[in-house]
């Protein structure tokens, strides 16, 4: 009995002892260390007293909102529309494809489609504009993050949505509710959890995605992701990219924290 | 006419959106000249510049090697896990599963970052192991994730049904237990395969000695330029890619129409 | 006869391309308590979203107090439904579902309130209001889901199979609380149910149905007592229903002998079917009955006995006794003339109607 007890618990217990909660020790360890070792809430006062820190989390954080949101203004109605689409699960399928090609491509391809001699400029002088400044820039940056999160945020909604009763709907008619109001007072509330999972799914990694800052944004550190990037792999400063890592993992809380599931409505079935 | 409602432009203009950037990179991987810009003519040449690159086909054969061993390994200790997880009903295995999800939530270069000083303080040399290990650890969770609900759907009685009709506690394992949670097994490891080949961030953060995969050789490429090679490979992944979903779409679909037979 | 509130005209509909529906022609009155009887798939909930609008005729018209609403969605019809699952919205606690239809009207805060307090109270649920709807039992959700419905102010409360979910004692209560509701509001209630005990119990008229089609309609005493055919009598409660042949006007032969009856209108030696309900046999020695049988079985029912008897033909005969039988015993069952109903084959509804008017009063 303790044989096979021991059988199933130490692959798994090994795993998550050595890779999720040794490295996240380490990661505050490091934070809290300077290069000599010794203990210290240097690396977060050096953080909290910095302009360019503070201004860099507050311009990630803020990134990552428009990102979110728009992502979410154009994958709610589109995740609303595929659920009336006669084989919705097919075409599903269709929006999620792009996800399974890495996004180091997809990144690229914007490369060539934005660049200066690009796709993009050749349309505008086409139209005859002189050629603008594209890659680069911040907007390119929030456009091609948001391209690539769109379908993270489709899916959980399209989900919540096909897992709506029809026949609430139904019900929602029958009381005299146009399509209007029953998207407002039915539809929506009831898949406001696909929403909010959703906005995990996109907030977090936007606060994150170093590679497009690099290669869309210009070489600027505009995320905590950069940041992060930056200090473990080019200054080679571990305490403070650890530093700005712990405050990638509250950022990560307050944000799980905020989008939870309260289930004290929405328990349906 | 109906095909021509406002929803449905809508949704037509979301679908050419998602495709269009992948359809450019295809497009141009036949181009004849050398940028992703000017039509020069139909030609297979950046196939022929892909395939007499022998650095980058040692990349895409060590990318698949990783991706199969780590999506091998983590499947077989995330199954494990799901037993393990099923098995314990106390509260502490419940808190368990939200450890198993840390690493599902986490953003990737914290889990890069975290690895990176865990290899070094440990002292395994930044490369083809610590990627490995890497892959392993990040694909396990997803594993547990697949696996779970088949367990949990499981109905005891079959397992009492097993044990009563003589079956050792091994032969119910393998005659009626993995059977029946074999799809999700199976989609476990095709999760873990494309988590693998999917990654960059972390095999960014904790490799080393000239050890690279698809996507950090692509990176460090995009970021001198343009080149058309990286379109030829990008039509390969995406054909790669199309299959993997048919085969993972094939396998699920089977997998629900057994559990829906089964009610 | 006023106004019908509600009037089906010649309506069929198709369902990919599959007819389920058959010239329905249904005339509904204000204030009573109406009942779609059928087996499942015989199209009684499919006249019940024509009604409210979910589904929309093929073929001829649906109207609502005089105005043809054969196209008009739901959200436009003075009609509302209580679904077989309630449908409940899981977003909303009690009092936000029933105050659901009064505020889309737009009606003021004080009138919602009202309502919804009236509403509860009529289904005794008053202290649910601020309750959740993951809180409630089936029983007490079903109540809300009529509070909602009835909150609407509907002139027609549509009622899916309401009852199917909860189990027998439940389902008795609530029969009797549907009722006791429509005669205290007087509107009109149109029920759909495959339980004819249930049909039987509540409704003022019945339409009982099959494949897409209305066999019959009357009052639940015509419809059990004057079945217009096997489908129906057999449907309807239990009967025996045995060939015979309709030697002239009240006289009938079967099981080998003639007896008389009291129906007429029907062509001399007519092949027909003989239906003679259980509870309308007594067992009698054997030399006093009008037929000779053999007690073949019995089963004690609780308030009765259930015997089966063969007769000398071989038919079958069910018998509801108080007193039991001996297995194996030679006994008479006695009838009265009024007991025998006789059904024509294939006789439509208009027909029998026209028949029974020509030799009744």
């Amino acid at each position: 009995m303790s044989a096979k007890k021991l059988f199933y618990t130490i692959p798994y217990a090994v795993w998550l002892a050595l890779f999720v909660i040794v490295p996240l020790i380490l990661l505050v360890f490091q934070a809290l260390t300077n290069q000599s070792g010794h203990f210290t809430f240097d690396n977060f006062a050096a953080y909290l007293s910095s302009g360019t820190y503070l201004r860099m989390t507050i311009n990630s954080v803020l990134y990552a909102f428009l990102i979110t949101a728009i992502t979410l203004l154009i994958s709610y109605p589109t995740a609303y529309f595929l659920t009336q689409l006669k084989h919705h699960s097919f075409w599903i399928l269709i929006i999620i494809l792009p996800t399974w090609i890495n996004l180091l491509l997809k990144a690229y391809a914007f490369i060539g489609l934005l660049s200066k001699d690009g796709t993009v400029n050749s349309f505008i002088q086409l139209l005859g504009a002189a050629p603008q400044q594209l890659l680069f820039t911040n907007a390119s940056f929030i456009l091609v993050s948001s391209y690539i999160e769109i379908p993270f945020m489709i899916l959980p909604i399209y989900n919540a949505l096909t897992e709506i009763d029809p026949n609430l709907i139904q019900a929602s008619r029958d009381l005299g509710a146009n399509s209007w109001t029953t998207l407002k007072k039915v539809i929506f509330p009831l898949s406001l959890s696909g929403v909010k999972t959703g906005i995990q799914a996109v907030f977090i990694p936007s606060l994150s995605l170093f590679m497009i800052t690099r290669l869309i944004g210009g070489n600027r550190v505009i995320t905590l992701g950069t940041a992060i990037e930056e200090h473990f792999l080019s200054t080679q400063n571990w305490h403070m990219g650890s530093t700005i890592g712990v405050v990638l993992v509250l950022a990560m809380f307050i944000t799980m924290y905020l989008t939870r599931d309260n289930k004290k409505k929405g328990g349906r079935r | 006419m109906k095909v021509f409602k406002p929803q449905n432009i809508f949704l037509a203009v979301v679908f050419v959106i998602l495709y269009l950037p992948i359809i450019y990179l295809i497009v141009y991987s036949f181009n004849k000249g050398e940028y992703m810009t000017g039509w020069g003519g139909f030609s297979f040449k950046h196939y022929g510049e892909l395939f007499s690159d022998n650095r980058m086909i040692e990349i895409v054969i060590d990318t698949m090697i990783v991706a199969f061993l780590s999506s091998l390994i983590a499947t077989i200790i995330g199954t494990i896990g799901a037993f393990w997880v099923y098995q314990s009903k106390n509260k502490p295995a419940n808190s368990l599963l939200y450890l198993n999800s840390v690493l599902m939530v986490s953003p990737d270069v914290i889990i890069g970052a975290s690895f990176l000083i865990l290899f070094t303080a440990v002292g395994i040399s930044l490369g083809f192991t610590s990627v490995l290990l890497s892959h392993i650890a990040f694909s396990i969770p997803i594993v547990v994730l697949m696996v779970l609900p088949k367990l949990k759907e499981m109905p005891r009685t079959l397992v009492e049904a097993s044990a009563d009709l003589g079956a050792t506690n091994y032969q119910t394992l393998s005659n009626v237990i993995i059977p029946y949670i074999q799809p999700g097994i199976a989609a476990g490891f095709f999760m873990a395969l494309t988590y693998s080949l999917d990654d960059f961030a972390v095999t960014f953060f904790v490799t080393g000695n000239g050890f690279s995969t698809i996507a950090v050789e692509i990176y460090s490429r995009a970021r001198q330029g343009i080149s058309l090679e990286i379109n030829a490979l990008s039509t390969m992944m995406f054909i790669v890619s199309l299959i993997l979903v048919a085969v993972y779409y094939f396998i699920s679909n089977n997998n629900s129409k057994k559990t829906r037979g089964a009610r | 006869m006023s106004q019908p509130i509600i009037e089906l005209k010649n309506v069929s509909l198709n369902y990919n391309d599959v007819r389920v529906l058959h010239n329905v022609d249904m005339e509904i009155e204000q204030g009573k308590f109406y009942t779609l009887l059928g087996p499942s798939g015989s199209g009684k909930s499919t006249i019940l979203s024509l009604i409210s609008g979910r589904l929309f005729p093929t073929e001829g018209d649906v109207f609502i107090d005089g105005k043809n609403v054969s196209n008009l969605p739901a959200n436009k019809r003075q009609v509302n439904t209580v679904f077989q699952n309630y449908n409940l919205f899981p977003n909303m606690n009690v009092y936000e579902n029933v105050a659901y239809g009064p505020n889309l009207k737009k009606l003021p805060k004080a009138r919602v309130d009202e309502l919804v307090k009236q509403m509860l109270s009529l289904v005794r649920l008053d202290e649910f209001i601020d309750r959740e709807i993951s809180e409630l039992s089936g029983g007490q959700q079903q109540r809300v889901a009529i509070a909602r419905a009835l909150a609407n102010e509907p002139k027609v409360l549509l009622l899916d199979e309401p009852l199917s979910a909860l189990d027998y004692k439940l389902r008795k209560e609530m029969q009797y609380e549907l009722r006791e509701i429509q005669q205290r509001l007087g509107i009109t209630f149109i029920f759909v149910t495959h339980d004819q005990e249930e049909a039987l119990a509540m409704s003022d008229w019945i339409f009982v149905m099959q494949d897409g089609r209305i066999e019959q309609n009357g009052t639940p005493v015509d419809i059990y007592d004057e079945p217009i055919n096997h489908f129906v009598a057999d449907f309807i409660g239990e009967a025996n229903i045995v060939d015979g042949v309709m030697k002239e006007d009240y006289l009938v032969n079967f099981a080998g002998k003639d007896f008389k009856n009291v129906d007429a209108g029907m062509r001399p030696n007519e092949r027909v079917e003989v239906v003679i309900r259980p509870e309308d046999l007594d067992i009698v020695a054997p030399a006093k009955g009008k037929l000779q049988v053999t007690i073949d079985d019995q089963s004690f029912r609780g308030d009765f006995y259930e015997i089966t008897a063969i007769d000398d033909y071989g038919n079958e005969w069910a018998v509801q006794e108080t007193n039991p039988a001996k297995i194996g015993q030679r006994r008479g069952l006695n009838f009265d003339p009024e007991d025998i109903h006789i059904m024509r084959l294939a006789e439509t509804e208009e027909e029998f109607d026209a028949r029974i008017e020509s030799y009744e009063d």
